[in-house]
């Protein structure tokens, strides 16, 4: 099997992987699968219980855990909650030790980083497809964890799963943040309480 | 586009008249001479069509299989009505007339109905063995002589078998050569001019009941030529494996489907639902939604070649690129709240440990209750455990006294918090 496929294009194989995650996919309707509370009840213990470790884990330290490590940490939960059906939850999961380590370090490289990038796609504008479309595929391709070189129907539906699973984590980290600050926060702009 | 080499027979037989057969079409001549093989097939339905090989044609007939393309025998006012005859239009007789320098034997083939010219067939079969005669001959004698074999084709139409068919096809393009030798210079030029003036005829036609849905027009046929030749480096490439992994490896590739504009038209369906799906899960899109779904219903299903910049009927301009550019603002500010409640849980933290722990000991089950806001009433009961828990937290703390600034900043938001609780509750 290994050199027929080595032989084939690449994209004949991963065609067929990509099918079968998209009939999985499909199946549960992403819509309810993010709202339905049970999967909301699910999500927020499973939260409680990561931030108490994050605080355990940071308390020999005994500096206050950073924005980022919760952050993480609460999309780590959420990849959990995907139950690992989802590209994008499988790549969190996947990439959860490689990014504690070197993501500080990365930090302060992927800022300039960012910036060349943009000025190196802004420079060969005329190709072959149209610049536009592609450019923002390949934004969204960014956005979305580990979706950089999937193909677009398959993008459309991470993207799908992604933006139900992120409005679910936004609500249940509101509703907690509510609970233990005692204020309702307010979503836009940095509160006051702080 | 030069004169290509002449297929192989063995090619030809193991290959690409199994293809043919596997569509429901009996080719019935061959031409050889020409820079382009061509063929003239017979459908089930017993209607002719011709099949010419080359990525030329791409953009005006539909696919058979790998470069062969049909060129629809139909004009675009028979199709459109759905008439379910088998006319013999008169651009076939002129391609095949331009192709073949016997234009008279054509012509009585082509008025033949269909059991008769696979009659035909049969006659030039059996006739093989006992003489070589010009095809004038085979055709001609066929209108007195279709008698015998009318007993033969009372049932289904029987279709010879494959190695008769290109002896007679070879028979005929021997001949054929011959009588076009001298001029084969000039009728390959000539026949793939006419042939590409025939055939902007049909290109605008609709789909064969048969066949597929219209295929894009001429933009994209240089995709299809990429894409047409990448299966043609997959192919080669799986020939160059050995028995087993090129069986596979050939299977892989029949499973596609050969026709090209359903290939194009599937993805665009999925691409499409997908878009749907997207666009009602992201607020501020319903505008742009109703905008692409009346253009889709409004071309038919026809497949825009650049889905960006589309103008629907209601003469907004819609497309995808708006839409990804709003899902791309929705994630990039859902991932911004995320940040945001994730600095202020940070800060919050300190009271996780002990404010669950009595939380839990208190309630005796999961914090969280089936509803969110019903979260909020639980710290109107945790209000009187806290200020016990505030001993132990004392006896208890690792933290430091910065945390102390925390917790009173907490009591005042908690006294804060239960007057604007009751509005929030109901």
């Amino acid at each position: 099997m290994a050199p027929s496929i080595s032989h084939l294009n690449l994209e004949n194989s991963e065609r067929k992987k990509r099918r079968k995650t998209g009939d999985e996919l499909r199946d549960p309707n992403t819509e309810t699968r993010w709202k339905s509370e049970s999967q909301q009840r699910i999500y927020s213990t499973k939260l409680v219980e990561a931030l108490r470790h994050v605080r355990q884990n940071s308390l020999p330290t005994s500096k206050s855990p950073s924005g980022r490590e919760i952050r993480h940490a609460a999309d780590r939960v959420l990849a959990v909650a995907a139950k690992g059906r989802t590209r994008w939850s499988r790549a969190i999961l996947a990439s959860r030790l490689s990014l504690r380590l070197a993501n500080s370090r990365k930090h302060r490289k992927a800022k300039p980083g960012k910036v060349t990038g943009c000025s190196r796609l802004k420079r060969p504008e005329k190709k072959r497809s149209l610049p536009a479309v592609q450019k923002k595929v390949k934004v969204l391709g960014r956005l979305v964890p580990g979706c950089r070189k999937v193909s677009f129907p398959n993008l459309l539906e991470e993207a799908t799963d992604y933006i139900a699973a992120l409005e679910m984590q936004v609500r249940a980290m509101t509703a907690l943040t509510e609970l233990l600050t005692g204020a309702p926060v307010d979503r836009l702009g940095p509160s006051s309480d702080l | 586009m030069g004169p290509k080499e002449k297929l192989p027979a063995h090619r030809v037989r193991t290959v690409i008249l199994p293809a043919f057969r596997k569509v429901g079409l009996v080719p019935l001549f061959q031409q050889w001479s020409s820079s382009r093989p061509l063929w003239i097939c017979l459908s089930r339905l017993g209607s002719l069509h011709l099949i010419v090989r080359g990525p030329r044609f791409l953009g005006e007939g539909s696919v058979i299989w790998g470069n062969y393309v049909r060129i629809h025998p139909y004009p675009a006012r028979a199709r459109r009505n759905r008439t379910r005859s088998a006319p013999i239009p008169g651009g076939i007789q002129r391609i095949v007339n331009l192709t073949l320098e016997n234009a008279s034997s054509f012509t009585a083939l082509l008025e033949l109905p269909a059991t008769q010219a696979v009659e035909l067939l049969h006659l030039s079969q059996s006739e093989e063995g006992t003489q070589a005669p010009p095809s004038g001959d085979i055709f001609q004698g066929i209108g007195d002589d279709h008698k015998p074999y009318l007993p033969s084709f009372d049932g289904n139409l029987t279709f010879p078998s494959n190695r008769a068919l290109i002896e007679a096809a070879a028979k005929f393009s021997v001949f054929a050569a011959g009588e076009n030798s001298p001029e084969t210079s000039s009728v390959p030029s000539n026949s793939s001019a006419n042939l590409g003036k025939v055939k902007s005829e049909p290109a605008e036609t609709d789909s064969n009941p048969n066949s597929s849905q219209p295929l894009v027009p001429d933009p994209t046929v240089e995709n299809k030529t990429q894409r047409s030749a990448k299966r043609k480096e997959q192919r080669k490439r799986a020939k160059g494996l050995r028995r087993r992994a090129r069986t596979r490896a050939l299977k892989k590739l029949r499973k596609l489907p050969y026709r090209h504009s359903e290939l194009v038209a599937a993805r665009r369906e999925k691409i499409n639902a997908r878009m749907k799906l997207l666009q009602e899960l992201v607020p501020g899109c319903s505008k742009v939604r109703l905008c692409l779904l009346d253009y889709a219903a409004f071309n038919n299903g026809f497949v825009p070649v650049t889905f960006s910049q589309k103008r629907c009927f209601c003469g907004k301009i819609s497309g995808t690129a708006l839409v990804l550019d709003e899902i791309i603002n929705h994630v990039q500010s859902l991932q911004r709240q995320v940040e945001f409640l994730s600095m202020r849980l940070a800060a919050v933290n300190p009271r996780i440990d002990f404010n669950l722990d009595s939380l839990f000991a208190t309630e005796g089950g999961p914090l969280v209750d089936s509803n969110f806001p019903s979260m909020a009433s639980l710290s109107t009961v945790s209000r009187n455990p806290i200020q016990w828990n505030r001993e132990q937290y004392q006896q208890q703390c690792p933290f430091d006294a910065l945390h102390q600034p925390f917790w009173g900043r907490e009591e005042d938001n908690h006294t804060f918090h239960f007057s604007r609780e009751l509005p929030f509750e109901s």
